[in-house]
This record gives C-alpha cells, structure tokens and sequence, in this order.
C-alpha cells in the first residue's frame, strides 16, 4: 500500500468544500470572513513554503541541516510563548529555550534512537514530523503553564508575599503556584489521552495508516507518541517554570514586574 | 529611626505618607531608596532577609488568607522548612481562639465565609503561632469592635518579650504604645513620645 498523491486541480476542488462555511457565515452575518480568507491564505503559502523546504531537507537529510530546523521551530516557538503570556522576552527567551529544547529533545531522541533504532538519531523522516508535533504540544503546554503561573501571580501577590514573610524560601512560596500551572499544562494531554480513539482518531495514527502501514503498526506509533507528547510536556512545562522563576523575582523574592510587557 | 527589643511603637502619619511602605521594607519588599535597615543588628540585604524574616511577623490590614479551611491556612506556614520545628504549636489554637474570641467552628469553614474582622483575626493568631519576635501589624485590627481590638492590645500588652511596629488609627493602639513615630512624607520620621 501507497499513499495517493492529490493532483493540483484535486488540490483545488477541495476548496470548493470551503463554500458551506462561507455562506453560513455571510447567512448570519457572522464577522469573520476576512479573517477566515486571511486565514485561508496563510495557510495555503505557509504550507507551500514549508513544503518545498522540507522537501529539500528530506532529500539532503544533512543532520545539521536538520538539527537547525528544529531549532528554528523551538525559537519561533520560544518567541510565540513569552509573547502570547505578556512577558519579556530579554530575561525570559533564553531560559525558556532551554526548556522547549530539553521538553523536545528528550522523548524525540528516545523515540528515534531507543524505539525505532535508527542509527541516525536526526534522520530527518522521523525527526522532523516528531519533533514538530512534540514541540507542538509543548508550545501549547507552556502558553498554559508560563500564563497561569505568572497571572496566579500578579493576582494572588499578597498571599504569595503573606507565605515569604511567614518564613517560606522561595521556592516554598512559589509551590502552589507551580502546581497549579503544572496541572493546568497537563490537563488537556491527560484528558486527550483518556479519549483518544474513541471521539477521534490521532493525527499521527491517520498519518501512519495514510503512509501505508496497517492500524496494527499505527496504534503502536500513536501509544509512543502519546506518551512522548506528555513526557516532553511535563519536562518543558516543570523546566521553564524553574527556569523563568530564577529572572522573575528580586532577590529580596517580591515578584520582579519588570519581566511583564506593558499592556 | 531606633526601636528596642520589646517596645511597642505606633507609627502615625497622614495617608500615603509611608507607614506601611516602612512595615514592607523591614520585610525586605521594598528596597528603601536612602539608608538601610538593621534587625537584631544584622544588616538587612538580600542574603540575610531569608534568615531575618524568622524573626518577623506580619499582618496586615486586609489579609489574603485563600480559599482554603481556616485549620488547613493555620497549618500551611508549618510546612516551610524555617517553621518545621514550630508545629508544636497548633496545639495552642483553641486557646488563642477563645483569646481572640472566636468559636472554634470556625475551624472547619472556608476562609471565603470568612468577615473582615474574622480573617484579621484568624491572620493575627497565625502570626502568633509562629513564634516570632517582632511583630509588624498594619492596621491589622481595623475591622474589629471595641471589645475585639481590646483583646488584642490586651494580649501583646501580656508579652514584654515581643517587639511590635504597628500602624494604626484606634484609642485602644494609641494608649498601649510605648512610642509613637511621627512620619513625614518628605522628610522620613520623627520621634515623639
């Protein structure tokens, strides 16, 4: 079994099916069709763009050349992070890096290297599309995480000043912030994983079954998979709060308000 | 601006004029802009502030207690390694609850049920259990009655081996300082007796 290749005219019949939602939101009167084309647009160039790239990456398959991508991702992804939680990105870009590296590379490189075997860890085949969608749900799990942290902060500041000036060390009085950005991070995987195949099928197991394989092959990349997405969310998420939090505060441990954007 | 171990002073003043921002810096949440800070003769810097708050204990005017039981917020400062050897000392709750008279079923509700006069309270008898030797209150009996706010002077008035900086606006405060400390906004304190 072969995957089916689209043609450039199926391509653009596919688009037609874009008609429903257009016309139920001019219908409504829904304000969101320039958006939606903007979107749309976007979309279509960017995955041109990032297609004929990766094509070019996947047939040099240079292992710096890939281990740059992937970097590249974990960057934009670093930048995306601090911008979308309102902070920084002087003191908090670095540290938050190495948690987005360390939350993606470990599970990627036991998948690649333990699981699969492959002698190159950086094989661009498998390194790539794992890495992207580890760092996927990383980037997710941190805008949860970094956010409810530094909001649970700035709004529950008395109590965390009532904990220092009761004795605790910082990282006492920081704990229940931790714990809840933590559970925050981590509800979604653990909530997907608790349903997964039953209200959908995943994205790499669809892949996997469209790549030719048989589902028997595919629900074992999903199981790794899966368990790789909420190990290396755990890492990044627990890292770049313990990392961040090093910058955030003054080393009298009042919370440093310089490390926020003006809004 | 001197304070000796075991006096009681009143720190009085218009609004803004920085009681308050005086009661944070000894805690070492604001840095003071001129000048520095000794307690117990020990600097207070950015290494020994970790060290020097075992000494302090703060209440202020409306405390954050959360939104836990009032037992489990009373129980949470002895989980912190500087408290540790401290826990001993929720064995005197009931009877810092009929001192500062509260009902000790109080215990069991949530810290949002909670009045104003409650949570001072309850945020005064967490700040006794730990023991410390100075206390910095910051209006932290403003939203009780006459009868409460005697109380409360009434039992630091029984403890000749606790300092106290207080803020407050009250007769009751007034005639059990030993001290009181005019502060200017522009000019920092001036003592007066």
């Amino acid at each position: 079994m072969t995957i089916v290749d689209i043609g450039n005219w199926q391509l653009a019949a596919a688009y037609l099916l874009l008609a429903f939602p257009l016309a139920i939101m001019l219908w409504y009167r829904i304000p969101m069709v320039g958006q939606t084309a903007l979107a749309l647009v976007r979309m279509t160039v960017q995955l041109i763009f990032v297609g004929l790239y990766l094509q070019v990456i996947f047939e040099l398959n240079i292992i710096w050349l890939n281990a740059a991508w992937l970097l590249i991702m974990v960057t934009v992804a670093d930048v995306s992070i601090i911008r979308t939680c309102s902070l920084k990105l002087r003191p908090l870009m670095l540290p938050l890096l190495a948690a987005l590296v360390a939350g993606t590379a470990i599970p990627l490189l036991l998948f690649v290297g333990l699981i699969l075997r492959r002698d190159n860890l950086l094989d661009a085949q498998y390194a790539i599309p794992i890495g992207g969608m580890i760092l996927g749900n990383c980037l997710r799990a941190d805008i949860v995480g970094i956010r409810t942290f530094y909001e649970g902060l700035r709004t529950g500041e008395k109590a965390f000043l009532q904990s220092l000036a009761q004795g605790a060390l910082l990282h006492e009085a920081i704990r229940p912030h931790v714990r809840k950005a933590c559970q925050a991070a981590l509800a979604p995987t653990v909530a997907t994983m608790a349903t997964i195949g039953l209200v959908s099928l995943p994205g790499m197991m669809t892949g996997v079954i469209l790549g030719g394989a048989s589902p028997a092959i595919a629900i074992k990349y999903q199981i790794v998979i899966m368990i790789c997405i909420f190990s290396g969310t755990a890492i990044t998420v627990a890292l770049g709060l313990w990392l961040t939090a090093k910058r955030s505060f003054t080393p009298y441990g009042p919370l440093d308000r310089t490390v926020f954007r003006a809004s | 601006m001197a304070v000796q171990a075991g006096e009681k002073v009143l720190l009085t003043g218009p609004s803004g004029c920085g009681k308050s921002t005086i009661l944070r810096c000894l805690l070492g949440f604001v840095a003071p802009e001129a000048g520095s800070i000794h307690i117990q003769g020990q600097p207070l810097t950015e290494h020994s502030v970790w060290s020097l708050r075992k000494h302090l204990a703060y209440v202020g005017q409306e405390p954050d207690l959360g939104l836990e039981r009032i037992a489990h917020i009373l129980e949470r400062p002895f989980h912190y390694r500087a408290n540790a050897s401290l826990r001993g000392n929720l064995q005197r709750v009931p009877e810092l609850f009929e001192q500062f008279d509260l009902p000790q079923s109080l215990l069991d509700k949530e810290a949002g049920d909670l009045s104003g006069g409650e949570k001072q309270r309850v945020a005064l008898i967490a700040a006794v259990l730990l023991d410390r030797s100075i206390f910095l209150l910051d209006e932290a009996t403003s939203a009780l009655d006459k009868a409460s706010k005697q109380n409360v002077t009434d039992y630091f008035r029984t403890r000749d081996d606790v300092t106290a900086l207080f803020v407050a606006h009250d007769s009751e405060w007034f005639s059990f300082a030993d001290q009181m400390i005019q502060v200017h906004p522009d000019r920092g304190e001036r003592g007066t007796t």
